[in-house]
């Protein structure tokens, strides 16, 4: 219809699935998102539970730790790639010279311990790019 | 002894020398100019498990099978020694018939016979494998512990940034946030050790600090449950987090309540053994649900659903609050 206005950018908050292992550190990432009006999938901690959530529910942007209880997210980063949604690397470790750490290119990292304001910009980024 | 004390003594007596070059502990050949292998000490045959008849007059590039035959190396003896007088520590990484792989240091120094001018080549080895091995274990065990460290950083911000700061004197959150430290420091300590990393053993180091101020605790005598190391840590911390509740708003607030905390592990056929522990407040005031849920309700939540893979459910009884927590026992 011509004449109606368009509609305007809906002004809701992010839907984020956060992949995080260590639980405080999880509680703590999901209560900085919720603080800013983000809703939160998850958190999620090991690969499995990653795969099947982002299957189920389209997350509109993903935190996701690298190393989950000793196991590597990789495949998750995988996932998310060839689903195209778009996510943020939250890691102790700098570097990915690691084998299939290809995929990572062009994430942003946000080193550990993470900083609310940084992690929040980041997703926000990483949704809107 | 350095290798002009060798060249001296060379010059003394060839079976002085003799001596002195079998007594050396790492592989070491003597070569003529074209490369040939004049002499070599035992620990050279030690090393490469091989013997007399197939190393001396032979062609160093054919010793085994061939594993001197590198390009690289070639040059260096063939053009840089003859200049130089020297190599020291090149770095050869191959398989070595009947050793396997193996990184070898590679020195070479020139001499020359002081009677008739002839040059040969000290060609000595030394066998870095174990070394190298060292070193990469002990990067990567230093980059573990720094992703520990980084990681407990995290939690420790966590721990600081989720402790309420509502309403409290800055005396009353140090004291909150330092009891929750506490209470991560004795899980981590008990989680750490085999023995003491389960029932009841872990509900008495996190109710420790309690029980001095609480004698109306009574840990039952519960089925000894063995716990992995991070069903520990997040047990010890929602005990801690029950045991601050009660005695601030709870059981532990008067001194006629008590709190009783039982367990028993239940195992239906067909599935796992499940662990049910309780923690039962009577004799406080009388209770009601607050009105909005802090950090304690929801770390004791979050922690049984996502670290203990269970559920908790707590209950706000009139006359007084019960926790009740369910998960499937570790089988190993």
């Amino acid at each position: 219809m011509p004449n109606e206005p368009a509609e305007p950018r809906q002004k809701r908050g992010l839907l984020v699935l956060i992949v995080e292992d260590e639980f405080l550190i999880a509680l703590d990432l999901q209560s900085m998102l919720e603080d800013v009006g983000y809703a939160v999938l998850g958190p999620v901690g090991t690969v499995d539970a990653a795969l099947r959530i982002v299957e189920e529910a389209r997350p509109d942007v993903v935190s996701l730790d690298l190393n989950l209880r000793g196991q590597s997210a990789i495949p998750v980063a995988e996932k998310l790639r060839a689903l195209e949604i778009p996510f943020v690397v939250t890691s102790a470790n700098r570097t990915f010279d690691f084998p299939g750490g290809e995929i990572l290119t062009g994430a942003t990292v946000i080193g550990k311990p993470v900083h609310p304001r940084m992690l929040i910009e980041a997703l926000s980024h990483a949704y809107l790019a | 002894m350095d290798l002009d004390d060798l060249y001296r003594l060379l010059r003394v007596s060839h079976v002085q020398a003799q001596g002195i070059v079998d007594t050396i502990r790492d592989p070491l050949l003597v070569l003529s100019g074209d490369l040939t292998v004049i002499s070599a000490n035992p620990a050279f045959y030690r090393t490469f498990a091989t013997d007399r008849d197939s190393t001396i007059g032979r062609l160093l590039y054919e010793l085994g099978n061939g594993q001197w035959n590198i390009p690289e190396l070639r040059l260096l003896l063939e053009n840089v020694i003859p200049k130089s007088a020297s190599v020291a520590d090149y770095e050869v990484q191959t398989e070595f018939p009947d050793v396997g792989l193996r990184t070898m240091l590679v020195s070479a120094q020139r001499l020359i016979h002081p009677d008739n001018g002839r040059r040969v080549l000290l060609f000595s080895i030394v066998d870095a494998t174990a070394r190298r091995q060292m070193e990469v274990a002990k990067d990567f065990l230093i980059n573990e512990l720094d992703h520990r460290i980084k990681n407990l950083m995290s939690v420790t911000q966590a721990l600081t940034r989720q402790t309420s700061v509502e309403g409290r004197s800055a005396e009353d959150y140090r004291d909150a946030l330092l009891g929750r430290f506490d209470a991560l420091a004795r899980s981590l300590e008990v989680a750490a050790h085999k023995k003491t990393s389960r029932l009841p053993d872990l509900a008495l180091a996190a109710m420790e600090p309690h029980l001095e101020t609480a004698p109306a605790v009574v840990i039952a005598e519960g089925p000894v449950v063995q716990l992995s190391s991070s069903q520990a840590t997040s047990l010890g911390l929602i005990l801690h987090e029950l045991a601050t509740n009660a005695a601030k708003y709870g059981a532990l607030s008067t001194s006629s309540g008590t709190v009783t905390l039982d367990w028993e592990v239940v195992s239906d056929e067909g599935s796992p053994a499940k662990v049910h522990l309780r923690w039962q407040e009577r004799g406080g005031p009388q209770v009601a649900a607050p009105s909005k849920t802090g950090f304690g309700t929801r770390l004791i939540k979050f922690t049984t659903e996502f670290e203990l893979g269970g559920s908790a459910e707590l209950s706000y009884e009139p006359h007084g609050f019960v926790a009740e927590l369910g998960f499937p026992s570790q089988t190993s």
